[in-house]
């Protein structure tokens, strides 16, 4: 279990980093304005990573 | 056999075939769609990694220790490098500069400008339509029955012959009838719309109505008796001395100036600094403004929602200035309503009613000179309130502090009382309800002299010190104390 979440970690955050951008070039939010989305999606993998240990 | 991803080998196929088709097609704008869509080669990588994993999760294969190798971070890394300077040189980013100009030669190409010249009769009152307009335009109502522009359009490229070609697809025109004239100078058609722009100066009949839609640019409109609204995804705007009612809808903004306004102003979207003056219709802004915010002589009522702030006033005949932590305002006609987070907040000259929030932390310091007094609901969660009130006020005060003092220098009917860690002042003299609030911090209740200067604008870091770990055990038990603002 815990090894699925410390693999499904790098893509999510790749996922979330693409997202932003192609939001922040649709004109809709900032990258500036969003990053911090990034520290909580690696937060939350590390959290499901203890939970699952 | 070691497992490797499917994303290098498709990765591979759709470079393939995206050069395959720029070979087959040479018109197509293989690097306009790597500009504008890289991200979601980020996405899809995602994507298709989750999917590995999930599947060999599935089917009971091992899994990769990390879902992401360190490799392939390095190659995202210089993707993100890549797409970011392709957008950018593209002219699809605004963050980036388009042309660093070194001895007349732009780095990414020179700059190649084409005159633009054009006019066409209109009514007195024509509404004049600019579209889909990048660059800068200054608009000036005139004694005139044309609407005239002048000006130029530039456009960077690498060589003139390019320059050319997309001056020919980005082909300025004004069309329309005498009541309705477009002004269109058509960037999106070019090629690379990011490299083309115009300045332009454009002369309309003084009763003319303008609608502005903008990519990037600033708008600067003057002497203009109709009704102005204004659309662009960045721009900055300065109107001034304009007759009727005027919407700005910005997605972002470096500024907004509007001084002699005799209708509406409703302004939509961020920004940085913000300058209202002589304004005589009902000011609405929603967005947050970061720089410096002024408002100067708003005669009518004024209406302000932001991210972290909101307040209301029926008119603002002084001022306000509300630089980053800061709200400082003098002259203002209540019902006044203000919630902020972060701020510290000076008011003085002060008519009707004041209602004052703070959620978070700041000092609090009023300074309502005329009699008589309106009712006030003053509270903040950390920080220091002070009120300053003539001799001859009357009023019905309640001030408590959870944490902290009370201090009366204001004399009879106040009488302190002290709590174990805090103390409230109470009394009456048959006044409106005044009730001061803070969880931590000084309450000061004073006289104040006829003729006091203004209250001097406060900056940002000098408000309440209170350290964090006296904090945090008061956030979870006051905080619900402090209730939004009704309406």
């Amino acid at each position: 279990m815990n090894t699925l979440v410390r693999a499904m970690c790098g893509p999510l955050l790749l996922t979330t980093l693409g997202a932003l951008l192609a939001i922040d070039y649709a004109g809709q939010v900032s990258f500036s304005r969003t990053w911090p989305a990034l520290l909580i999606v690696f937060g939350l993998c590390k959290l499901a990573e203890r939970a699952g240990a | 056999m070691k497992k490797g991803s499917i994303f290098a080998p498709l990765l591979l196929i759709g470079l393939g075939g995206l050069f395959l088709a720029r070979n087959m097609y040479p018109d197509l704008p293989l690097m306009e769609y790597l500009a504008r869509y890289w991200p979601f080669v980020l996405i899809l990588w995602g994507v298709l990694r989750l999917t590995e994993v999930l599947y060999w999760s599935a089917t009971k294969q091992p899994l990769p220790a990390r879902g992401v190798s360190g490799g392939e971070w390095v190659l995202v890394v210089m993707l993100c490098f890549f797409g970011a300077s392709v957008h950018a040189v593209m002219g699809f980013s605004s963050w980036f500069p388009a042309a660093v100009n070194f001895g007349g030669l732009d780095i990414f190409g020179e700059t190649y400008q084409y005159p633009v010249a054009a006019e066409k009769p209109a009514s007195k009152a024509p509404l004049v339509v600019i579209e889909s307009f990048r660059g800068n335009a200054r608009i000036t109502g005139g004694d005139t029955d044309t609407v005239k522009v002048t000006g130029h359009q530039s456009i960077r490229s690498m060589e003139q012959s390019t320059a050319d070609q997309a001056s020919k697809e980005a082909v300025f025109e004004i069309t329309g009838d005498a009541n309705r004239v477009v002004i269109r100078t058509n960037q999106d058609r070019a090629r690379r719309p990011g490299r083309v722009s115009a300045d332009l100066e454009i002369t309309v009949p003084k009763g003319a109505s303008l609608e502005a839609h903008g990519r990037d640019g600033d708008f600067d409109v003057h002497g203009v008796n109709g009704t102005v609204n204004i659309f662009s995804d960045r721009a900055g705007v300065r109107l001034e001395n304009i007759g009727g009612a005027t919407r700005l809808d910005l997605t972002r903004s470096e500024i907004v100036r509007a001084i002699n306004l005799k209708g509406s102003l409703d302004v939509r979207g961020d920004g940085s600094d913000m300058d209202l003056e002589n304004i005589d219709g009902v000011v609405t802004i929603n967005g947050g403004y970061t720089g410096n915010v002024e408002y100067h002589n708003l005669t009518k009522p004024v209406h302000y929602v932001g991210p972290q702030t909101e307040f209301s006033a029926e008119a603002v005949l002084g001022e306000v200035r509300a630089p980053l932590g800061t709200f400082n305002a003098t002259g203002l006609t209540g019902p006044v309503r203000l919630q902020t987070r972060n701020r510290d907040v000076q008011m003085s000259d002060l008519t009707n009613s004041v209602d004052i929030q703070i959620l978070d932390r700041g000092d609090i310091e009023l300074r309502p000179e005329k009699l008589p007094l309106g009712r006030m609901n003053v509270r903040t969660f950390s920080g220091n309130i002070t009120l300053g009130m003539p001799k001859e006020a009357k009023f019905d005060l309640t001030a408590s502090v959870a944490r902290g003092e009370v201090v009366n220098e204001f004399g009879d009917p106040l009488k302190e009382e002290d709590y174990r860690r805090g103390g409230a002042l109470k009394g009456s003299n048959g006044g409106p309800l005044v009730e001061l609030r803070t969880e931590m911090g000084k309450i000061t209740v004073r006289q104040a002299a006829p003729g006091e200067p203004p209250l001097e604008l406060k900056r940002f870091g000098r408000g309440p010190q209170t350290s964090p770990k006296v904090l945090r055990p008061l956030l979870k038990s006051t905080v619900k104390d402090i209730q939004p603002i009704d309406q």
